[in-house]
């Protein structure tokens, strides 16, 4: 192959000095006894939610859980762009974004498989919650990006798609809540953040360990998506499902105190922000 | 709860399949059928230095003069008067666009149907309006080639109240050439089931009907839940078609029944395994050759 | 997916059907249609496998290759998973038309593959930290008649476990270690399948489910969910699909449904490839 001698030569690949790195990851045996932000296994992390803070956008909500940021934005409903995905149900697209600089690692800028699979639960999540039929010929876009990641972000992601679709005033049956959960054995640990995150899908194969995350529509008593990784043994998973929910149903105060705050301060005619 | 996973290996070799009557003369594309000028031009023939040859493969059929060549596999060639079953899938001024399994889609007109209630008149622009409601996308109809446009475009026609959109029951498609033409392709089988043989390869399988259900022309669907033994004999009939159809069997009352009583002996779903389908296969077979039919 | 488009009349007639647990081919909610399986028909590949559910009909085949490990996981094996939803099966597929279904399905198989006890990944690594095996697993969708992922997980196993990865020696050399495959096609090793999952797919019609629905059930369907269940009844991956949303008591039956037919067909699946070992028989391959 000939060389380009104006360039410096370095390796081909290049990898990041982290890989390298022994990983914080602890046994997450341990964390049955203390969890690395004091949590007790059940706790979930303080949730804050704000709806209104992009002011062009249809409809927007800003989600933190401790470290894990995430701002999602509404646009729509608006007339379908190609005329051929013509249908008298509405559409409604979701985009699953991490900001390249959100993990640890750097992300490239095109959307990895990940953000892609992370997309379509998400859609899969909400479309069951809008009533799409009310919207012939239109589509719905919703695009969520993660600022921060720090564990459960696709339950982030969908509480935070759920308020700004609410804000927006788009017809919905019910709001979405999502939660996860990480097992290892008898264990399960509600919300856990990336470190824990990583700690479970270590195991896996070693016992029973795993991820699960659940989107719930509480007024309706639907589970709109549901998704696990790695190896569960069937008998936790079960009961780790109705655990999640049960979170999910403890997070629905909050979504609703956030949008009767943010209609609120609306009708005062105080800005959100 | 039942899994049943084979190996291909255990599947009989193509030879067993076949022992029926002689096929007849089979041609294949460009073969000279005859050098004889006598002979009429037919389908799936062309004319080529005072030779007749073949343009597809099949066997060679002769009425008279006229010489044809009819594939085993084929989408449906309408002709006037045949019954079909089709879907409709778009509507559009002033007709409906109906899928029959033909080389382009059929047509529905709205002044060719009978309109709920039966009654004659012109069709007004309301009539225009209500067109979904009387049909919209995905219903299925039963109806009669009208007319066989220039380009091979089919026009239907339900104005008889035999035809109309079809209720509850199960569509099943095999090849058109597989239906034998009959003079009737309605029956109401003494199974307890009715059966619909479209010339296009479409077999309708439904509960049967009472006489006075016949009179709103088919638009009010009764969405009752069919009872568990007329829709065991439908599934039966259903499996039982599609096991005719795999063996190259043809299509019509006689046959259907004759499977029918033959996997009588074979709970329904056993009908889908391959080597039941050849045992009730084979003795219908046998019991043709027997009556003579 | 090739769209069905039915009537009122016949999804309630389906619906109706189900719920009388007698469907319309005359199957119980929990039967599986019978299906055919052939293993080692592509000579080309380390694997191959063919399964033909019905009238679905899946064509796997896997290749093996050395590379670089994985920086992140460095003492394993990869695995790669293509699908090509070729055109040959509905002509919907054409260009990237297929190319989302497609993706969803790989992102199942990938997750079910993704837990290490599924597979014994350390040993397909060559030399820990630089060299393993990568196993790309390609997937031809032939001809689609309803249940593609069970179908294809089926095939992905068996092709896995028809898969011969050829054996390496390895000689120390002045500049470091030189690998050498042997090209002796007896000189192999096979891969362990007792844990690898399967795809069950539970579709939701009314207030009951189906499992290996037909087509014309999928199009009565609204959501379904699908695990990845292994033969010791483990579930790997789990994942909800469709626009509609289940109840979430309905959600445990449904996985208790796809976890009891799972290991079923784990167990099924391992006995007839277990037959056609000890058979030997020559291939069959794609004349009927």
């Amino acid at each position: 192959m000939p060389t380009d001698t104006r360039r410096i030569q370095g390796p081909e690949t290049s990898n990041s000095p982290y890989d390298f790195c022994p990983t914080a990851t602890s046994d997450p045996a341990l964390l049955e006894k203390q969890r690395l932000d004091g949590r007790d296994s059940a706790q979930m992390r303080p949730l804050f939610l704000r709806a209104g803070v992009i002011s062009q956008a249809r409809g927007s909500a800003y989600i933190e859980m401790n470290q894990t940021k995430a701002i999602c934005a509404v646009y729509g409903p608006r007339e379908v762009q190609r005329r051929e995905d013509f249908s008298l149900k509405g559409q409604l697209t979701c985009q699953f974004r991490f900001a390249t600089f959100a993990s640890q690692h750097r992300r490239q800028h095109q959307q990895g498989n990940q953000e892609k699979d992370l997309s379509v639960q998400m859609l899969e999540a909400l479309e069951p919650a809008v009533c799409l039929h009310k919207y012939p010929k239109s589509q719905i876009n919703v695009y969520v990006t993660v600022l921060q990641h720090d564990g459960s972000v696709l339950s982030a992601g969908i509480l935070c798609a759920s308020l700004a679709l609410a804000s927006a005033g788009v017809e919905m049956y019910d709001l979405v809540i999502a939660s996860s959960a990480a097992m290892y054995n008898d264990l399960t640990i509600s919300d856990p953040t990336v470190q824990e995150e990583q700690a479970v899908l270590s195991r896996v194969g070693k016992g029973s360990s795993g991820m699960l995350t659940v989107a719930f529509m509480p007024s309706i008593n639907q589970v709109s998506a549901i998704t696990s990784d790695g190896g569960i043994q069937f008998d936790t998973l079960n009961k780790t499902v109705r655990t999640v929910i049960d979170n999910c149903q403890k997070l629905y105060p909050v979504l609703q105190q956030t949008l009767v705050k943010h209609i609120e301060e609306k009708k005062k005619g105080i800005s959100s922000k | 709860m039942s899994v049943d996973i084979r190996l291909a290996s255990s599947r009989g070799k193509g030879a067993d399949l076949y022992h029926g009557e002689d096929p007849g003369n089979i041609v294949t594309p460009g073969d000279v059928i005859t050098a004889d000028t006598g002979f009429m031009r037919g389908h799936g023939t062309y004319m080529e230095e005072d030779c007749l040859h073949a343009s597809v493969a099949g066997t060679v059929e002769r009425v008279n003069k006229l010489v044809s060549v009819r594939p085993p596999k084929t989408r449906y060639n309408g002709e006037i008067g045949d019954v079909v079953i089709g879907r409709v899938i778009e509507l559009a001024l002033r007709r409906w666009r109906v899928e029959t399994h033909s080389r382009m889609d059929s047509v529905l007109m709205l002044s060719s149907v009978n309109l709920p209630g039966g009654e004659l008149r012109r069709r007004s622009e309301e009539d225009e309006k209500m067109m979904r409601s009387y049909l919209k996308e995905g219903d299925l109809i039963s109806a009669e080639v009208q007319n066989v446009m220039s380009d091979g475009c089919l026009s239907l026609h339900t104005r008889s109240l035999k035809y109309g959109k079809l209720g509850q029951g199960t569509l099943v498609q095999v090849s058109p050439s597989l239906v034998l033409r009959r003079k009737t392709h309605f029956h109401n089988l003494p199974v307890g089931a009715s059966i619909i043989l479209g010339n296009n390869g479409f077999i309708w399988l439904s509960p049967t009907q009472d006489e006075q259900d016949g009179d709103t022309g088919g638009y009010q669907t009764n969405l009752q839940p069919v009872s568990h033994s007329d829709r065991e004999v439908i599934a039966r009939l259903r499996n039982c078609v599609l096991a005719l159809a795999d063996r190259q069997m043809l299509l019509f009352d006689t046959s259907i029944l004759h499977a029918y009583e033959a996997s009588m002996k074979h709970t329904v779903k056993e009908l889908l395994k391959p080597e039941v389908i050849a045992d009730v296969v084979d003795l219908v077979r046998q019991r043709m050759e027997l009556e003579g039919s | 997916m090739a769209d069905v488009n039915l009537s009122e009349a016949e999804k309630t007639f389906i619906l109706h059907s189900v719920q009388d647990n007698f469907r319309d081919d005359g199957r119980s909610c929990e039967d599986f249609r019978h299906m055919e399986i052939e293993t080692g028909l592509i000579s080309n590949t380390n694997g191959s496998a063919r399964v033909r559910l019905a009238s679905t009909d899946v064509l796997v085949g896997v290749k093996v290759q050395l590379s670089p490990v994985d920086p992140e996981n460095p003492e394993v094996g990869r695995m790669e998973f293509f699908l090509d939803c070729s055109a040959n099966a509905t002509p919907e597929f054409e260009g990237r038309g297929g190319e989302e279904l497609a993706s969803e399905i790989t992102a199942l198989l990938t997750r079910a593959y993704g837990c290490p006890s599924t597979m014994d990944y350390p040993s397909l690594c060559v030399l820990p930290g630089q060299q393993c095996w990568l196993l790309y697993v390609d997937i031809l969708l032939l001809e689609c008649g309803g249940n593609l992922f069970d179908a294809m997980s089926l095939a992905v196993k068996a092709a896995l476990f028809n898969t011969k990865v050829p054996n390496v020696t390895m000689t120390k050399d002045e500049g470091g270690i030189e690998l050498d495959v042997s090209d002796d096609p007896y000189d192999f090793k096979r891969l362990d399948v007792t844990g690898a999952p399967l795809v069950v797919t539970v579709n939701k019609i009314g207030h009951f489910h189906v499992v290996d629905a037909s087509e014309k059930e999928e199009a009565c369907s609204l959501a379904r969910i699908m695990l990845g269940v292994t033969q010791t009844g483990t579930i790997t991956a789990m994942k909800k699909e469709g626009s509609g949303s289940l109840d979430a008591d309905s959600i445990s039956d449904m996985m208790e449904s796809a976890k009891k037919v799972g290991v079923l067909l784990n167990k099924s699946l391992l006995k007839a490839l277990g037959e056609e070992e000890e058979q030997g028989t020559e291939a069959v391959g794609f004349l009927r």
